[in-house]
């Protein structure tokens, strides 16, 4: 269906390529901006600007963040002993909302899967083995905490044989956990719990 | 499970058509191509999410429209009442939902309401290849087990991903081989689950395949069967053993695989040889002999089901009383009037079961589908 704005248009095509969104919400999405006050639409078009401009990966554990270290990294209260590995920076928010997990995290970016081209070297292992093997702030644990299915399970797999040589113990969080669900769907109370019961790999 | 009626919008040759079904056993007879098979077949449908009777989705759309809708009403021991729909539309898919709220994953939808289907196409069973007997048995344990369809879709995954890896050409042979060690044990544990299920859900079936088929041939040959898997496993190992068979046979081959470029062994090769009195029915069984085998593996698994869900399986016969002896419709028209569950059979018309199975009471109903196709309960007498 062809709109009568070749604007509005362009407007619907970008919004429609967001995640969850097809074209129909797409459509309505943009009308409901075009009825909005400019203030409105403007501050929206700064944040999304922002978003590009302001918001960079903690050079440490490569969460999101505006300052680099991100506030985990800098703060004092935190073990820089226990690192726990996620994939992405979403899983640091819903496991920073059980407040059962006081150490550091090693966001990886993605996990293994060779059918979406994904291989060991296109996520951050070598920077998990260089953050293990170096001396300044010495790694006991690493909790593996990805998502129960095929490449999660791989990832972690390999995750746990690459850092053998050197020592450090190497957990996952295991209780609890349905099959096939997704981290960031399961609620904070099967999460605490996940935490507790982790177990050695 | 009962199904207390159906509503189908746009469902191969039916436009709209809606039935109140009877609790006992429904007849539904009328001329070929007039949509008695696809009246049961949108039933199967919103078990199975697919039809029996036709292998793609878009041979289930009637022809000019974009999309289907089936909805029915059930009543069950778990959930008393309720609704059952799917939608499909081209380019959205499907979409099912029990009661309004949608269903995520097609392991939320499998074993809601178990089914049995009798159909011409069971000879394939016995006939046809090995794929034909596993997806039989992966629609039997996943009615069953939950987690069953679960882990056969991951470990579909880890073949695919893993497949993936084993045809990358630029890999060096070294990293190919640390590449692919988590995908192996993947692999092994999840083919591992699957095989402990079917091992354990087969020792179970054998004996009511030696029930079912007594009861239909009526004579004193002994059906077995024989699963074959990755590798002889004793009696009595545990996943763990499985696992650990699994890892040594991939392992042993893992030049042969990177060869081929694809996986070749684990539970996606398996398969089931069928056994009368020891002699497999493949090579020696009569043409008589496998379609009573056929029979018997579907009235085995409706027996399992009875005997182990909360609800009775619906039982969906298509067009199989046409070429039965008439011993036989005996048999099997004795054994619906025992079934205390819903059954539904499609049939040219009702010669077949006059004077055994009676039409004129609260239980069953007789349906006649003309022309429209109209779809309208037949008055006794
Ligand atoms: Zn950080």
């Amino acid at each position: 269906m062809h709109l009568t704005s070749e604007t509005l248009e362009r407007a619907v095509e970008h919004l429609s390529k967001l995640p969850g969104v097809g074209r129909k919400s797409a459509q309505r999405l943009a009308m409901h901006l075009v009825k909005q006050e400019k203030d409105g639409v403007l501050q929206l078009a700064q944040a999304l600007i922002d978003l590009k401009e302001k918001i960079r990966y903690c050079s440490n554990c490569f969460t999101i963040t505006d300052n680099d270290p991100c506030p985990i990294c800098r703060s004092a209260k935190r073990q820089r002993s226990v690192l726990c590995v996620v994939e992405d920076s979403r899983d640091v928010y819903v496991i920073e909302k059980t407040n059962e997990f006081k150490g550091g995290y090693h966001v990886l970016g993605g996990v293994i899967s060779p059918l979406d081209d994904v291989g060991p070297d296109d996520i951050r292992i070598k920077e998990l083995i260089a953050r293990v093997n170096s001396s300044s702030e010495p790694v006991t644990e690493v909790i593996l905490a990805l998502n129960p299915d095929a490449e999660g399970e791989a990832t972690s797999f390999y995750i746990h044989k690459m850092l053998s040589p050197f020592g450090v113990k190497v957990t996952r969080i295991a209780h609890g956990i349905p099959m096939g669900t997704e981290l960031e769907f399961i609620d904070e109370a099967t999460l605490s719990k996940a935490f507790i019961g982790r177990n050695a790999f | 499970m009962i199904v207390n009626s159906i509503r189908l919008e746009n469902f191969r040759n039916h436009e709209a058509t809606e039935v109140n079904f009877a609790p006992g056993i429904n007849l539904i007879t009328g001329r070929n191509g007039m949509g008695k098979t696809n009246l049961i077949d949108a039933i199967h449908y919103l078990c199975m999410s697919r039809s029996f009777a036709t292998s793609s989705d878009m041979y289930v759309v009637r022809q000019g429209s974009s999309g289907f809708f089936i909805e029915a009403q059930l009543s069950g021991s778990i959930r008393s009442a309720f609704g059952l729909s799917c939608s499909y539309s081209r380019g959205e898919g499907k979409k099912f939902r029990v009661n309004d709220s949608p269903l995520e994953r097609l392991s939320d939808l499998i074993g809601i309401v178990p089914v049995v289907v009798l159909s011409p196409d069971d000879k394939r069973l016995t006939n046809e290849g090995p794929a034909e007997r596993r997806s039989f048995l992966d629609a039997m344990i996943s009615q069953v087990y939950r987690s069953y369809l679960t882990d056969l879709l991951e470990y579909r995954r880890i073949i695919r991903q893993r497949n993936r890896l084993l045809s990358m050409r630029n890999v060096r042979p070294d990293l190919l081989r640390i590449q692919l060690e988590p995908w192996n044990q993947q692999l092994a544990k999840s083919g591992a689950k699957i095989i402990e299920r079917r091992r354990n859900v087969l020792a179970r079936f054998a004996r009511f395949l030696e029930d079912s088929y007594a009861l239909i041939s009526g004579i004193g040959l002994k059906p077995s069967f024989e699963y074959k898997t990755i590798a002889p496993v004793p009696e009595g190992a545990d996943e763990t053993h499985i696992a650990g068979l699994f890892a040594a046979l991939i392992e042993d081959n893992h030049d042969k695989e990177t060869e081929r470029q694809m996986t070749l062994f684990g539970p996606h090769r398996d398969d089931l040889v069928f056994y009368l009195d020891g002699m497999e029915l493949r090579k020696f069984g009569s043409q008589g002999q496998h379609r009573l085998f056929a029979l018997a593996l579907k009235l085995a698994q409706l027996a399992y089901f009875s005997d182990t869900l909360d609800d009775l399986p619906v039982f969906l016969l298509d067009d199989v009383f046409g070429d039965l002896d008439p011993a036989k419709v005996k048999v099997l028209a004795d054994m619906l009037n025992a079934h205390t569950g819903q059954a539904f059979i499609t049939a040219a018309n009702q010669t077949p079961f006059e004077g055994l199975i009676p039409f004129d009471t609260a239980r069953n109903r007789h349906f006649s589908v003309t022309d429209g196709p109209q779809v309208s309960p037949v008055s006794a007498g």
